[in-house]
């Protein structure tokens, strides 16, 4: 009897590890040539991006009521200006509804000093729960702003109570820290408008503002910034909306709506239940209720996505609030996940189960665990000689190279497409940031959602501190 | 069948590839940059002299840019009205726009031929009409759709009956803006829409978007149609709402029997709509069933009934303010708020 053949084993062992690291990346590559030509398709096919006053005479008369609501948690620096934004919008019927979250500082005070809004009675709605309203305050002067003062309870939280106070059909979540276009709502109104029946949520593009020029409250001129990090994250934000979110959106699988910006029929989404507490991925959330619900009641619908640039935010610019910030998305992905899985590869939940969630394992589950499995065990297994170097070779392009060529191809269709950024020069410095990203950013950010798998797996909750400083204007 | 090694070029030629376009953009980005500029001063060169209606003359000493001038045309002539705009766009016809207009709708982009429609609307010329007219067949709904907003804003849309069947409105085109171009149509030919109505052949969402259009008018003959329809439709129909706020705008006591059949409805939004138009309407002998409808399990119902009833008047006031003392803890609270809510206004 032979003795058991040691040496082959650890080849064999070696060779699968390789192979799952190598085909796992594969699928996420594969996954991105499919939205990178869906996106290319939807581009090509959209709508003409009109100028506002076209878009007024177009669509106000038809345009249903808008309910914005901005909760606000220790935002006084940035409150007044905020919400001084807010009420500027140009759409024809809408009520900003600031909805104070029980904050430690001043921001009610700032609130009713600006705004000279006083306590009033107001009748609404209490489908879904919250903490307890305080207070409703309000000004005849100012018809469109109602300020909502409850006990502190979170994001989702807030955004319940605002739900339940407005009145308007649609409802609009944002950030209190971020800047709406000011047609903004009228852009992102047109789907409601041309297919009523079916449009459940749309969800629109979000700019980083980091190194642009900002006054009042709106974004004057799109300038790149210099902090390297926040560059980055304009190739990820490319990726993410241009690519990602437009080729879901046009396969009808899309699986978020960012926070900072969405729409949404108030009624269906008091029917799941409003945004469900106890999770940092509400916004992912509740996208995944209403197809679920809508599913469920086997009725036709859309959830769509806007390329049409809506809402400027400020990106983190230093490495300890941006691995927070990165952590929590991948534990709110998660939590999703982990809540609805029973969606997966479920034939009742169609292209959703399979497509939309599909991409939520490969991308989202597997991805991170799998790519930072691969940069320790890969390089350590050829240089012991368990592996050939084609293995090395393919496990550098499918982390590498082809990381690079879909980065530099979001970049191509945006500016074939959309040609966003001004100069030529921004153009070479963010080809440069998508070739340098894929070396040693995108490590440190795997390494970010595995803190984020960590802290789910460890059930742990919150958001961690936010600093709030205010936009940053470059002039 | 691909080898390891081959997923390594295969990666390394595409991320190449990748960046020698971009390298090809980049410069591209640059060099447009320049026309940009040329372009600029061009546009300089012509605003005044389209604004102020110059002669052939001058605008023959002009670089001439076909793409420049479609882009000023759309844009100014949104700007100016009446006599100035016929003046404008007969200047713009001489310059060649209409036929650089028409030639991008019929061969054009998706996003040129949705433009170009949109501009052509203010060029009344036979050929433009013909064109748009054409366009009403566009493989892309969105041009259709355009196409027909365009020609019915102008007084020029062919019968209503045949944009019907043209862009299939109300069974593939169901866009809220088919209440636009109903309403631009009834503007001149109310008699249209209304045939439309009476044609039991009209798909509901088109009837629904013809009463939406028309209900604004004040029209009285509508009234009986719209009941007769309200009273047909299914229980859960989405149409039903928009034929009861029709009569509530209405204001004719004639809705009576949609109403009450409305107030009865099992579907939240239908009670929510019936209570509204009874208000509107003001029939007193609703008082009962809105009071009931104070507790109804739906917000919207209690709080269109509590605002129903603060709109009848006296009576509706005298049985808010019992209720608010006397009824269920639910109503007893939609109750107490529509009388805050009705005082601050």
């Amino acid at each position: 009897m032979s003795g058991f053949d040691w040496q082959s084993a650890a080849v064999a062992s070696a060779t699968v590890i390789a192979w799952i690291v190598i085909g796992t990346g594969l699928l996420q590559i594969l996954l991105y040539l499919i939205q990178l030509v869906f996106a290319g398709i939807s581009l090509a096919q959209r709508p003409p991006i009109v100028r506002s006053s076209l878009l007024w005479q177009r669509y106000a008369n038809r345009a249903p009521p808008i309910a914005v609501l901005a909760p606000a948690f220790n935002e006084e620096v940035t409150i007044v200006e905020s919400v001084t934004s807010l009420l500027a919008l140009h759409y024809p019927e809408f009520e900003v509804v600031v909805i104070n979250d029980g904050s430690k500082d001043g921001t009610l005070q700032r609130l009713i000093d600006h705004f000279d809004v006083h306590p009033i009675d107001r009748y609404y709605d209490r489908t879904v729960g919250h903490q307890p309203i305080r207070g409703l305050y309000a000004n005849p002067r100012l018809p469109r702003l109602l300020v909502v003062d409850k006990e502190n309870g979170g994001k989702s939280d807030a955004l319940n109570a605002g739900i339940n106070v407005a009145r308007a059909p649609l409802f609009c979540s944002i950030d209190a820290d971020s800047l709406l276009e000011s047609d903004a709502l009228l852009r992102a109104v047109r789907p409601f408008v041309e297919e009523p029946d079916r449009m459940v949520a749309v969800g629109g593009t979000i700019r980083l503002a980091n190194g642009s020029r900002i006054e009042g409250g709106r974004v004057r001129e799109v300038c790149l910034p210099r902090n390297f990090l926040a560059l980055v994250q304009i190739v990820e934000y490319l990726r993410a909306f241009l690519m990602a979110r437009l080729a879901l959106s046009r396969l009808q699988v899309l699986t978020v709506i960012s926070g900072a910006f969405g729409l949404f029929r108030r009624r269906l989404v008091l029917e799941v239940g409003g945004y469900s507490h106890g999770t940092v991925g509400e916004d992912m959330e509740l996208v995944v209720k209403l197809h679920r619900h809508m599913r469920e009641l086997k009725r036709p619908y859309r959830i769509d996505f806007i390329p049409e640039p809506v809402c400027w935010t400020e990106a983190p610019e230093d490495l300890t609030i941006l691995g927070r910030q990165r952590a929590r998305w991948q534990r709110g992905s998660l939590e999703t996940f982990v809540k609805h899985r029973d969606m997966l590869f479920n034939p009742k939940f169609g292209r959703i189960g399979f497509l939309g969630f599909g991409q939520v394992l490969v991308v989202d589950v597997m991805g991170p665990i799998i790519e930072v499995v691969g940069y320790v065990l890969i390089p350590l297994l050829w240089a012991v000689g368990l592996l050939a170097v084609d293995y090395l070779l393919a496990f550098l392009a499918v982390t590498f190279t082809f990381g690079i060529f879909i980065s530099v191809a979001t970049l191509i269709l945006e500016e074939v497409e959309l040609r966003r950024f001004p100069k030529a020069r921004d153009l070479a410095i963010l080809t440069f940031v998508a070739v340098a990203e894929n070396f040693g950013y995108r490590q440190i950010s795997n390494f970010w959602r595995l803190r984020g798998v960590w802290q789910f797996l460890r059930k742990q909750q919150g958001w961690g501190t936010m600093t709030r400083k205010g936009f940053q204007s470059a002039s | 069948m691909i080898t390891l090694y081959d997923l390594w070029t295969l990666s390394l030629s595409m991320a190449l590839l990748a960046l020698a376009i971009m390298a090809g953009l980049i410069l591209g980005r640059a060099v447009s940059a320049r026309r940009a500029k040329a372009l600029k001063a061009h546009r300089e060169a012509w605003l005044p002299r389209l604004l102020d209606g110059a002669t052939d003359a001058e605008f023959a000493d002009l670089p001439h840019r076909p793409e420049l001038l479609v882009q000023l045309a759309s844009e100014l002539i949104t700007l100016v009205r009446g006599e100035e705009r016929e003046q404008f766009v007969a200047t713009a016809t001489r310059l060649g726009v209409a036929d650089t207009l028409r030639r991008r709708l019929n061969r054009g982009s998706n996003r040129d031929r949705i433009v170009a429609a949109e501009t052509l609307a203010f060029f009344p010329d036979d050929r433009s009409t013909d064109a748009l007219d054409q366009a009403l067949d566009d493989k892309s709904p969105d041009v259709r759709l355009t196409a027909a907003l365009a020609l019915a804003s102008s007084g020029r849309a062919p019968p209503l009956a045949h944009l019907v069947e043209r862009l299939r409105l109300g069974t593939q085109e169901t866009s809220m803006l088919n209440v636009t171009l109903v309403a631009e149509i009834a503007r001149d030919r109310p008699e249209e829409v209304t045939q439309l109505l009476m044609d039991d052949a009209t798909p509901s969402p088109l009837k629904a978007a013809a009463i939406d259009a028309l209900s604004g008018s004040g029209d009285y003959r509508l009234v009986p149609l719209v009941v007769r329809l309200a009273l047909e439709a299914d229980d859960e129909a989405p149409e039903l709402p928009r034929y009861l706020r029709a009569l509530g705008e209405l204001q004719h006591p004639a809705a009576r029997p949609a109403i009450l059949r409305g107030l009865a409805s099992r579907t939240w939004f239908v009670r929510a709509a019936a209570a509204e138009a009874s208000g509107r309407v003001g029939l007193v002998e609703t008082v009962d069933t809105l009071l009931r409808l104070l507790d109804d399990p739906d917000w919207w119902v209690r709080y269109r009934a509590g605002e129903a009833l603060a709109r009848l008047g006296r009576p509706g006031r005298d049985m808010l303010h019992e209720m608010s003392c006397l009824g269920s803890v639910r109503a007893r609270e939609a109750a107490r708020l529509t009388l805050v809510e009705q005082a601050a206004r």
